[in-house]
């Protein structure tokens, strides 16, 4: 391998490494959250009104003079907890039946290709609102996780068509479809199940707390990240704690899952 | 050529069927007595039926025609992602260019992971609590804008969203192109033009940049589904009357038929653009090519 090889490869490591370490950083904060934090979620009147971050409330108080540094905390716990649920759907619906549709007959693998391909043409955030919409909030988790699922299910369904040509020689020697089904499933998730799972944790994440900000996630008094910037829209312009220190977990959480998943800059996790 | 401008255009003829689907199937949930799977069903395909009368059914709030609504909307919300599009090449382009350098794309990857990390309505809020402290504009963001505005005051008013929605644009526009500039630097011909005693610059200009733009133009669909989500978060933060401000107020009022039109309107688009979007990027790379 030539040096640049070795320098890109070297950093794309170290990458993904700092990512799973910052997911790690992040689940032991949503495991100790109630522990760490001050005061329990949704908590008022423990400082006064929008108070600035001090040695006594480190991010700052909101306008009902709840601790930010708290409500952070649960905030994070509650978007990292629901982004997971969202992810796990996503890997199943998607990445997984998507790999499984890619060995189906021909006709029904293109009917489902199909399918899927128009979902997944549309915003995911709009299927997202559309299907809370149709349901309701509580079930926002899960209908994130579906909205994701489609543009994983392509991903996943094409990896799978693009590589079948050994399918036709498997065939040809006998070897039993379920037998060869086991085999792809095995081959396509075994090094790649933590960097699917993180990049639909990124993905699930970002459409969760844009959901949560336009109205259509967590149920008030439960408080997502999301909700928390939203509900910080009327007041962060004079002070600005109220949504920076949500937005900066939200962006260490979407970070971090996008590390992890060794996303190039800019790519649609 | 002919071939697969066919299997595109089968591609989007599909894409658009199906799009009109899931609108009858989400106005029929407007039609009362449509209780249980047959009623819900024979509702759908009534409704349909009026689709191809170009008959949208009415909005549950207003009372006006949905398709009259969605005209009067949807200008603002075209213009915004048209603006935001420009904005997206022109921050984007010369940010792919620079990153296709691969010491500078090692140099600048940290910075380039953290802002793209940051979700659009984050990057909307900052856009606007910058601009209203550093360059003390006003910001729509707990108000909407009402009556008419001077020139300069809708340009400050305009300029928050379109941004918004440009850097989102951007962030898609720098990858496409900095994908297919690495995909064209890999390719064989560059060895065989330099045998046949081209210089470098003559290489780039004449074979390489149309491969990069025609790589950059198929990716069109990718970067209109970009520009779409951004604008619907632009025009909540920024309160914009757009289509897509309309769409989030019709589901949570349940106004259903609204709401099928307008994400009629956006699938449409996304559709619309990634097949003009791969039909000129396929010609462009074979006339490239030869």
């Amino acid at each position: 391998m030539s040096a640049a090889g070795e320098a890109q490869s070297l950093l794309r490591t170290a990458s993904r490494a700092t990512g799973w370490t910052g997911l790690g950083l992040v689940a032991v904060a949503v495991f100790l959250a109630d522990f760490l934090a001050r005061a329990p979620a949704g908590a008022t009147g423990i400082g006064r009104m929008l108070e600035a971050p001090s040695e006594a409330h480190l991010f700052g108080t909101d306008l009902l003079g709840r601790d930010v540094l708290s409500e952070t905390l649960h905030g994070l716990s509650e978007t990292a907890i629901h982004a997971f649920v969202g992810a796990m759907i996503a890997i199943l619906v998607g990445s997984l039946f998507g790999a499984v549709a890619g060995r189906f007959p021909r006709p029904l693998a293109a009917v489902l290709r199909s399918l899927f391909g128009v979902f997944a043409s549309v915003p995911a955030l709009f299927l997202t609102i559309l299907a809370i919409g149709l349901t309701a909030r509580f079930y926002a988790p899960i209908m994130a996780g579906l909205a994701a699922a489609p543009l994983a299910f392509v991903r996943a369904f094409d990896r799978v068509d693009t590589g079948s040509t050994h399918a036709e020689y498997a065939k040809a020697t006998g070897i039993a479809a379920t037998t060869l089904l086991r085999r792809d499933l095995t081959y396509e998730f075994r090094g790649n199940f933590a960097a699917a799972a993180a990049r639909a944790l990124a993905a699930v994440a970002i459409i969760l707390s844009t959901a949560s900000f336009l109205g259509f996630g967590a149920e008030p008094p439960a408080r997502d990240l999301g909700l928390m910037i939203a509900a910080a829209k009327t007041s962060y312009l004079a002070a600005w704690w109220t949504a920076a220190f949500p937005a900066l977990a939200l962006l260490v959480l979407v970070l971090c899952a996008r590390l992890a998943a060794g996303l190039e800059e800019g790519e649609r996790p | 050529m002919l071939e697969f401008a066919a299997r595109q255009a089968v591609r989007l003829a599909v894409g658009l069927v199906g799009a009109v689907l899931v609108a009858a199937l989400i106005s029929a949930i407007a039609e009362p007595h449509a209780h249980g799977l047959s009623p819900y069903l024979t509702a759908a395909a009534r409704r349909l039926l009026s689709f191809a009368r170009l008959d949208f059914g009415r909005s549950a709030i207003t009372g006006l025609p949905a398709f009259g609504e969605i005209a009067r909307r949807a200008p603002s919300t075209l213009l915004t992602v048209a603006a935001g599009g420009c904005v997206a090449l022109a921050v984007g382009l010369p940010l792919g260019l620079l990153f296709s350098i691969e010491a500078i794309r090692r140099a600048a990857s940290p910075l380039m992971q953290i802002v793209t990390a940051l979700p659009v309505f984050c990057a909307g809020l900052a856009l606007a609590y910058g601009a209203f402290r550093l360059l003390h504009w006003p910001v729509s963001v707990n108000t909407p804008v009402n009556g008419p505005l001077a020139p300069d005051q809708a340009f400050r008013f305009a300029a928050l969203p379109v941004l918004t929605v440009g850097l989102a644009g951007a962030a898609a526009v720098q990858l496409a192109l900095r994908r297919a500039a690495s995909q064209s630097s890999g390719e064989s011909f560059r060895v065989g033009l330099r045998r046949l005693g081209l210089g470098a610059f003559e290489i780039e200009r004449a074979y390489v940049v149309p491969q990069v733009i025609a790589g950059l133009v198929s990716s069109a669909g990718e970067i209109v589904l970009a520009l779409l989500s951004a604008t619907v978060v632009a025009e909540w933060v920024f309160h914009l009357p757009g289509a897509a401000d309309l769409f989030v107020k019709s589901v949570a009022l349940n106004d259903w038929n609204m709401t099928a039109i307008v994400l009629f309107l956006f699938a449409a688009l996304a559709f619309v653009a990634d097949f003009f979007g791969r039909v000129a990027g396929f010609v462009l790379a074979n006339e490239a090519s030869g």
